[in-house]
């Protein structure tokens, strides 16, 4: 028994040290963002000598934080809230239909998930500009123009993940449904969207992670001072010859943050909406 | 499950338009340009010039290189970010009492954006490595490469894990028990039972690591920068050097249509290999 | 329980979403939805004097970021004076020219930007408005204003110059006045520990500003350049690149490798007393004022063929895209104006930008004591052009390379300077 017990402990002692050390460079970020640079230049992984807000301080202040931080949480919360209503609608209608277009469409979607951005970079920006200037809809330079931008990117990979999370479910109680009188629009919402609830927290994370620490795209359309994201507002600290290390940490710290909360909170649903689906079998 | 015509459309339309607009039509334009010899700047000529780009690309020894290159990145890269992500899973999900805070802790690379991590870890691989004696390893070709390597797989192990512990957690405990009772080690468990159940994991898995690795991009250029002489230039790299650095826009599209080909066509492989070997329970 | 978390955070997302959407019209509408705090104190409709039917909107994009700050406020200042909204683009150093030429072609770019006058402004030449009804053109510094296809489209920004920045403790400048000497100090210094001649690992420290000498004392750059870009001749058989190979060789036998070197460690080293002599530029001052500077420091020439002279040039000028509407372009202009005429322009340059003159009649008194030197010699006209401004666009990228593996191999000065040569010509085609 006891040894069973010692090996226990052993393996928790172990498996913690690994992780400290697996995130080093985690220490790395956080030591640096409280270190002046000539402290930085004499010894890259000291510990600081004093605690000083100060780099938090200059870095918050240059970054517009407070725009910035807005811009960057509507941008994502928005996005994200139609990408997980619109992708959960067409998969679901996709796997129920089995159908030529959809299969084609499907196809086309998880398809496009391969195409390297720098392929479209262009071609893109010059469409919304088109579009701005021949619509009469500006898409460029606005924060409603980029979540239309990332609906766009996220489909494939929502579409895809839902597909295979919705190709588990049994049809069995959607047709029950629809004999007690439930239209189609009532059979998704009240039946299938709550099962996909695993699914729905996968994509929220991969999205928020992803729209939130997003740099090309919101750099090629958001211009004015008012509309810039974090890690546009971040890359000010990263100049063409040298890094501010000490501001452009402490803003890294600060980005990390919600991102960090959001994903701990969420944990929590991941675990118990998988287990739950597990019980069922 | 029959379902109208007018539900499908509401239900699949909105999601297909923002799509086709954002990445239907650039992409198409894309291909339009690539036939075309041309340096990006509006006012200046475009002229015509049919399959030639296409036919440059077998002559282009730095494109060719770096496309070997970007393959055996890929391949090593997902064989680490997929053996390292399954076992951390594997850890995560036993009843270790720090196993939740290590799931947490394995994760956190994934949460910092990639330009900012690459060059993290570029200060890591050149100064810190300096300061111990290990030298630079960003000036030598095959370390640069080795130093992708490790910095990729830290950043997407935790994604993959979390993928990997869904399907774990979803295999029911009876199967396991029964192997148990059979008298089965913890590997052939591991080989006989968990493996074949974890094939839709796998294939997702796979197909995600594929395709990211194959487009790196922000860890490529903040890490190496492509250096040392280009030795690391990945794909991606590579297209957005041709079409800003050289202003060779119709040839950059050209190599960018043929990267996607590329692409789609070694994950269609990929997926219809572990489609196949799926086991539905 | 969980449903309606789940349901509550997607009302807040579409209450978000309606807050948003219902804020931004459709452009129709007048540029007011633009939230910049510039327009805090005045906004467009009610512009006082001047009405703003003559004046459109300026939108700044620019290269430098030390001064993007300032800049801002500086543009905030001017709206205070004249009613203008004015619009600051940021931009992260690397990506600017990318950017600023995705954003011309887009018919989507800004008013006013800068360019290295040189072969940039050449190749957007298209783009660039002419600037000489600006009432102070006549007074800017001879062969200062950046002319492309006969018309004036420039304003310089400010002075750069860059040479042998160095720590008057560790090394007597009056002596390296040659190669050899200053090879043999390479020599003396590696045997007394410490670093003779710093260089750092990017492009221009690496390999532009180094091999724009022996381009730049040539009898006549211009056409040396052509002749070297064509094949005519091969830079081999000039003196100048031969003592060249001869410095790089010296290099690399006595000096740290520069690859391992960033730009921020070579000023780190510098200012410890680590390095006697950096080949840098005056705008490196900034970088030492995290140090404990105890020593004067300077800047001279690199020697070669006996050179005495420091490259200086214009690094930057304003340009106005010609295709902005013309309201927008009287704004520029109107601005452009401010800046160099005006009291509260002027002392932006000079004193929070920490500009050199160029125009004449200004005086600066902020000047780090580089810039002085630089500003100095300047007046005098004792100065070597920048080469490297006329070399084919992009060409750091070839170059640098073919450096790096010079450093780790042992490539003779002869084949370096051979396959510069032949990376000249192949970027010419």
């Amino acid at each position: 028994m006891k040894s069973v017990k010692t090996s226990k402990v052993f393996a928790n002692i172990a498996l913690m040290i690994f992780c400290l050390l697996y995130l080093f460079p985690i220490y790395l970020i956080l030591t640096n963002s409280f270190k002046s640079r000539s402290e930085m230049y004499e010894n890259m992984v000291a510990l600081p000598s004093k605690l000083s807000l100060k780099y938090y301080e200059s870095a918050l202040g240059k970054m517009n934080f407070a725009i910035s931080i807005k811009n960057s949480l509507i941008l994502t919360l928005v996005s994200i809230a139609i990408l997980v209503i619109l992708c959960s609608m067409t998969a679901w209608m996709f796997v129920r239909s089995k159908n030529k277009l959809s299969g084609a469409l499907f196809g086309i979607l998880v398809a496009t998930m391969l195409i390297p951005f720098q392929t479209i970079m262009m071609p893109l920006m010059q469409e919304m500009n088109w579009i701005g200037n021949h619509v009469g809809v500006k898409m460029t330079d606005t924060i409603p123009g980029l979540v239309f931008m990332y609906i766009g990117f996220g489909a494939g990979m929502g579409v895809f993940l839902y597909h295979g999370f919705i190709s588990s479910i049994p049809v069995s109680l959607e047709e029950a449904a629809i004999i007690d009188g439930c239209n189609t629009w009532r059979v998704f919402w009240k039946i299938v969207f709550p099962m996909l609830k695993p699914t729905t927290m996968t994509v929220i994370i991969l999205d928020v992670i992803w729209i939130w620490n997003d740099y090309l795209l919101p750099s090629l359309t958001l211009k004015a001072k008012a509309n810039r994201t974090i890690p546009i507002s971040t890359a000010k600290f990263f100049g063409q010859y040298t890094i501010s290390w000490n501001e452009a940490m402490a803003a890294l710290v600060v980005t990390i943050i919600p991102v960090a909360i959001f994903y701990l909170a969420c944990q929590k649903y991941i675990i118990k909406g998988v287990a739950a689906g597990a019980v069922k079998g | 499950m029959k379902i109208r015509k007018g539900w499908y459309a509401l239900f699949t339309f909105p999601l297909m338009f923002i799509f086709f607009v954002v990445v239907i039509i650039p992409f198409a334009i894309g291909i339009g340009f690539s036939f075309v010899e041309w340096d990006g700047l509006a006012k200046h000529a475009m002229s015509f010039v049919g399959f030639d780009n296409y036919l440059r690309v077998f002559t282009d020894a730095r494109f060719l290189q770096s496309a070997g290159r970007t393959t055996v990145y890929t391949l090593i890269s997902v064989v680490f970010v997929n053996v390292v992500g399954l076992i951390f899973a594997l850890i995560v999900t036993t009843k270790l009492k720090t196993a939740n805070i290590a799931r947490t802790m394995l994760f956190v690379p994934y949460l910092i954006g990639g330009l900012i991590l690459g060059y993290i870890w570029k200060s890591v691989f050149s100064e810190f490595f300096l300061s111990i004696d290990w030298g630079n390893w960003l000036t030598d070709k095959t370390k640069a490469m080795i130093a992708m390597i490790v910095v990729t797989t830290w950043q997407m192990a935790g994604y993959v894990m979390i993928v990997y512990i869904t399907g774990i957690m979803a295999i029911p405990d009876d199967v396991l028990e029964a192997a148990n009772v059979d008298g089965a080690s913890f590997l052939r468990t591991l080989f006989s039972v968990k493996f074949p159940l974890l094939m839709p994991s796998f294939t997702i898995c796979l197909f995600l690591t594929l395709s990211n690795c194959f487009k790196v991009y922000d860890v490529n250029i903040a890490l190496t920068g492509a250096g040392p002489n280009y030795q690391s230039e990945m794909f991606s790299l590579n297209i957005y050097n041709e079409i800003f650095d050289l202003s060779n826009f119709g040839y950059g599209q050209a190599k960018a249509i043929i990267f996607f080909l590329i692409i789609a066509v070694i994950t269609m492989i990929q997926v219809s290999i572990t489609k196949k070997r799926e086991v539905a329970m | 329980m969980k449903k309606r978390t789940i349901a509550l955070i997607i009302a807040m997302t579409m209450a978000f979403g309606c807050i948003t959407g219902c804020g931004n019209t459709a452009p129709a509408s007048q540029p007011t939805e633009n939230k910049a705090e510039v327009s805090e104190t005045k906004t467009p409709e009610a512009a006082p004097e001047e009405s703003s039917d003559d004046f459109g909107k300026l939108v700044i994009f620019q290269s430098k970021t030390e001064i993007m700050d300032k800049l801002n406020k500086c543009a905030e200042d001017f709206t205070d004076e004249t009613g203008i909204e004015v619009e600051v683009w940021e931009t992260s150093g690397d990506k600017y020219f990318t950017d600023l030429k995705t954003d011309l072609s887009t018919e989507a770019g800004p008013t006013l930007f800068s360019l290295a006058p040189g072969s940039e402004s050449v190749e957007m030449a298209d783009y660039l408005e002419d600037v000489s009804d600006l009432s102070f053109i006549d007074k800017v510094s001879a062969g200062m204003v950046d002319e492309v296809n006969g018309k004036k489209v420039g304003i310089p920004y400010t002075l750069e110059g860059f040479g042998l920045v160095y720590n008057a403790d560790l090394v007597d400048v009056s002596t390296i006045n040659s190669t050899d000497a200053l090879v043999s100090f390479l020599e003396k210094a590696k045997a007394d520990g410490i670093n003779g001649l710093g260089f750092s690992q990017e492009d221009y420290f690496l390999i532009m500003h180094v091999l724009n000498t022996p381009f730049a004392i040539q009898d006549d750059p211009d056409d040396y350049l052509s002749k070297v870009l064509s094949g005519d001749v091969r830079m081999i058989d000039n003196d100048a690149f031969k003592e060249f190979g001869k410095f790089m060789e010296a290099v690399r036998a006595n000096c740290k490798n520069p690859a391992d070197i960033t730009y921020d460690n070579n000023c780190g080293d510098f200012a410890t007393g680590k390095t006697a002599m950096i080949h840098q530029g005056n705008w490196c001052y900034s970088m030492f004022a995290d140090y404990d500077v105890n020593f004067n420091m300077g800047i001279t020439a690199l020697p070669l063929l006996g050179n005495n002279k420091v490259a200086v040039s214009v690094p930057a000028a304003w340009y106005i895209n010609t295709d902005a509407d013309e309201a927008s372009k009287k704004s520029a202009k109107k601005f452009l104006e401010w800046l160099y005429t005006s009291e509260t322009g002027k002392n932006y340059l000079m004193a929070e930008f920490g500009f050199v003159p160029v125009v004449e009649g200004m005086t600066s008194e902020s000047l780090d004591p580089i810039s002085a030197s630089v500003a100095d010699v300047a007046a005098k006209g004792d100065t070597i052009p920048w080469s490297m401004a006329n070399w084919p666009a992009g060409i750091s990228t070839s170059l640098a390379p073919i450096v790096m593996q010079f450093y780790v191999s042992d490539m003779t000065g002869e084949e370096l300077v051979n396959q510069l040569n032949d990376a000249f010509v192949s970027a010419n085609k």
